[in-house]
């Protein structure tokens, strides 16, 4: 579990708008170059951030990424 | 010699139409239920004219990124600004109808800051970062038309791992009063969050909370028994979703051993609502 890489990117998307649209847009290509297992980068590319938590995702911005947040 | 002429803890999303969309009208019910007690303790609270209120609560990752997380952080300078967010979801959306700035109480800000450094605090400070939900929520709350005094917000790292322990949080609020009690200002502090809630602050456990351990948090306060509440866990804080009484810890010690007086407590399946005020007077 990268944790520093999974929740700098959290929050990332969260404050970063443009970064966020590009996310949208490709997420795989946009965090291709990021320290993250093989899980991690499943779970942001399939966008399913309660697997995201559940792998070390803070809470607070999983559930509070405009237009991604986790239900 | 100055003195706390006002200690109040609440909940701190304070948002109807947001309990109405996960709890239904109860959400809505209770949630304008624990605002007007808050909104009562703000009354008390002005009518001393205090000349500053320091606000204990946590950042929920939006002040600080993982370039740093402080344990314990003092807000200096003349004024704070609220936290920004573009398309704003859940609680972030609260914020929006809020004033923008905030003016500080320099004074007494550096004096918690310096004073705790001599001390022994090697306490946190920013000059930039903002506040969010935690902060504003009560205040706004407490205050609603009538002007807030200047501020002192103090972060208390309740969520990012290893957090400080109860015991260290009590003992930063016993360092606050001594430095009250040393200056020429009439403070009042507030504490803010909880009660449980997001339980290991897990996305399944959203809707939990632990109301059994919640009565036994305000058993104590109501006792003034302050002792076991130092001995509160990060474990059993985690797991009961109770991360946010650390917040809740520093104004204990600084009002102990005074009581408190439940004002409101609502039990809904998001979070317990709770309202709480002290005696220090």
């Amino acid at each position: 579990m990268s944790r520093y890489a999974v929740n700098s990117l959290l929050y990332r998307l969260k404050k970063d708008p443009q970064f966020r649209a590009l996310f949208i847009k490709d997420p795989g290509a946009s965090i291709g170059d990021l320290d993250l297992t093989d899980a991690e980068r499943a779970a942001f590319v399939a966008r399913d951030l309660r697997k995201v938590n559940e792998l070390g995702g803070y809470l607070h911005l999983v559930i509070s990424i405009p237009s991604l947040a986790a239900r | 010699m100055g003195k706390i002429v006002f200690a109040g803890a609440m909940s701190h999303v304070l948002d109807p139409e947001y309990y109405q969309r996960v709890c239904g009208d109860v959400g809505r019910q209770k949630t304008e239920e624990a605002i007007a007690a808050i909104a009562g303790m703000g009354e008390r609270f002005s009518a001393t004219k205090a000349d500053a209120l320091v606000v204990v609560a946590d950042d929920h990752l939006n002040a600080f990124s993982f370039n740093c997380v402080p344990a314990m952080c003092v807000r200096i300078g003349r004024e704070v600004q609220r936290m920004t967010q573009d398309h704003a979801e859940a609680f972030d959306a609260v914020l929006e109808h809020m004033p923008l700035k905030y003016p500080l109480h320099e004074g007494l800000a550096n004096a918690i800051l310096e004073q705790g450094m001599a001390a022994g605090f090697d306490l946190a400070l920013s000059w930039e970062a903002p506040v969010d939900h935690a902060f504003l929520a009560p205040v706004n709350t407490m205050h609603g038309t009538r002007p807030i005094p200047p501020l002192v917000p103090i972060w208390v790292n309740c969520f990012v791992a290893p957090q400080p322990s109860a015991r260290r949080c009590f003992a930063l609020g016993q360092h606050i009063a001594r430095v009250v009690a040393k200056s020429p200002w009439n403070v009042g502090i507030i504490a803010t969050g909880g009660l449980s809630h997001f339980p290991e602050l897990s996305v399944p456990r959203i809707g939990e909370t632990d109301t059994v351990f919640d009565q036994k948090l305000i058993h104590w306060m109501e006792r003034g028994e302050h002792e076991p509440l130092q001995e509160l866990s990060a474990d059993e804080l985690h797991k009961s979703g109770g991360h946010e009484f650390l917040n809740w810890m520093v104004l204990l010690g600084a009002v102990s051993p005074a009581r408190a007086d439940v004002r409101y407590f609502g039990e809904l399946r998001r979070i317990n609502l709770a309202a709480v005020e002290w005696k220090v007077a």
